[in-house]
């Protein structure tokens, strides 16, 4: 049975070691506000943001060419940097770059590489807690997406979503529909059924 | 603003100006998600007091100086509207008052935001006070307490805030303006309320020990009602979601 947390909500009685949640004289309190699963003791955050571990997809825009590096604005608290020197293409500001974490610093800089450049298209941003689910099991839920919208899609781990060609307006509904949704049961179906009906 | 000259009668037959009795809270309505362009925001309107609270971030520190390597800093902005209250209280810009209640307010959220999580950045908390009709500073700080839970940054609890006070030998709970302007102690409490520790006690005038125990026995108990009152607000958004397809 799923129900919905808040920080300072215990959610079992028994000292269980989870992200997202503190030990109090024994008991386990959660410390977001999220969705926890007694059964399979999951606590999924509702609201959140960003953890970059190593080979995350971001995508972000060029904010700075410097002499060495181009500084990536990643839509988060951390700043993406690019070195100059793994990079194929000539970018320039504002360009849309899809890269991956290769680290994070202690300067709370994330060092990025394989960058690719992402000519035209849209970028827009979601909470990146909801970036899993808008991928789904397997990236079923964005190969369902980008099959039936014929449009081509990028999810970045740090929430910013790209997309170009094809039926825009319909995938950017679905994506915030996901996203609006990401709690409930049922949703690849009801995404199914709005995206064969859009069509 | 203090009680120059006679002071009214405020408890008439054991109640206070508004009907209420000693124990009672003035009603209390929070609305989450007001603001769009906030990572977490809440309206209340408790009593009279109408209050907007916005959370941004976390974000890179700027200026640099202020930023921490190991931990997020809080900023705090308290502001009352030009138009929010009666007399002087409500003067646009900083001033003594705004700076201070914006300093303890900061210092609440900093004893429940994990901080360590985000090491050099800053989160801000923007406190907006539309209506004030006192304790406007425990109002702001349950709203933002609200905001704070919704924008996702991990805390320890959700805090909340209160007045009690003391008019004439009485002691009350939730002072409004009227109260608290001639009233003989007023002291507004923050607590966490899984711990019940305390996170923000000033007070003005004078209590003796007992009626400060009193006093803060009212406050705890008052607590709980508060608590299930953000508890509900925070939950709302999803549980609509979720309401609309599961029957």
């Amino acid at each position: 049975m799923q129900r919905i947390v808040i920080p300072g909500e215990k959610i079992s009685d028994t000292s269980v070691r989870m992200h997202n949640t503190l030990i109090h004289n024994g008991k386990t309190y959660s410390t977001i506000v999220g969705l926890y699963n007694d059964e399979k003791s999951t606590l999924i955050p509702l609201e959140g943001l960003w953890n970059p571990a190593y080979g995350d997809t971001v995508v972000g825009v060029i904010e700075e060419d410097r002499l060495n590096t181009y500084n990536v604005n990643l839509n988060s608290p951390y700043k993406g940097l690019l070195i100059s020197k793994f990079v194929q293409e000539q970018l320039n500001k504002g360009d849309v770059v899809e890269a991956s974490v290769k680290e994070l610093d202690k300067t709370q800089t994330v060092v990025l590489m394989r960058p690719r450049k992402l000519s035209g298209g849209k970028i827009f941003s979601i909470t990146p807690s909801k970036v899993p689910r808008v991928l789904g099991k397997g990236n079923n839920m964005l190969k369902e997406l980008s099959t039936s919208t014929k449009s081509s899609i990028i999810v970045g781990h740090n929430g910013v979503v790209w997309i170009k060609g094809g039926n825009m307006q319909l995938a950017m509904d679905a994506i915030l529909r996901i996203q609006e949704e990401a709690h409930t049961s049922g949703l690849t179906d009801r995404i199914k059924e709005m995206l064969s009906k859009g069509n | 603003m203090s009680g120059g000259g006679e002071k009214p009668e405020l408890i008439i037959n054991g109640k206070r100006l508004d009907g209420r009795g000693a124990t009672d809270l003035r009603s209390l309505k929070i609305e989450p998600n007001v603001i769009k362009n906030a990572a977490g925001s809440a309206y209340v309107e408790w009593g009279n007091n109408k209050i907007i609270a916005a959370v941004h971030g976390p974000k890179e520190a700027l200026p640099k100086h202020t930023s921490d390597p190991e931990k997020a800093v809080i900023k705090c902005r308290y502001m009352m509207a030009p138009f929010s209250s009666l007399e002087g209280h409500g003067r646009t810009g900083p001033n003594r008052r705004s700076i201070e209640i914006s300093k303890v307010t900061k210092e609440v959220f900093e004893n429940v935001v994990m901080l360590e999580l985000f090491p050099g950045t800053e989160i801000d908390i923007y406190v907006e006070v539309l209506q004030g009709d006192g304790g406007t500073r425990a109002a702001g700080i349950t709203a933002a307490a609200v905001a704070m839970a919704l924008s996702g940054i991990p805390m320890t609890d959700v805090p909340y805030a209160v007045s009690a006070g003391k008019i004439g030998e009485t002691v009350v709970l939730d002072l409004n303006m009227i109260e608290d302007n001639y009233s003989d102690a007023d002291m507004p409490v923050a607590v966490k309320p899984l711990t019940n520790e305390v996170l923000l006690l000033q007070m003005d005038g004078s209590l003796t020990k007992e009626q400060f125990k009193e006093g803060m026995e009212m406050i705890l108990e008052a607590g709980k009602k508060i608590h299930e009152i953000q508890d509900a607000a925070i939950k709302r958004p999803y549980q609509e979601i979720i309401e609309r397809y599961e029957r």
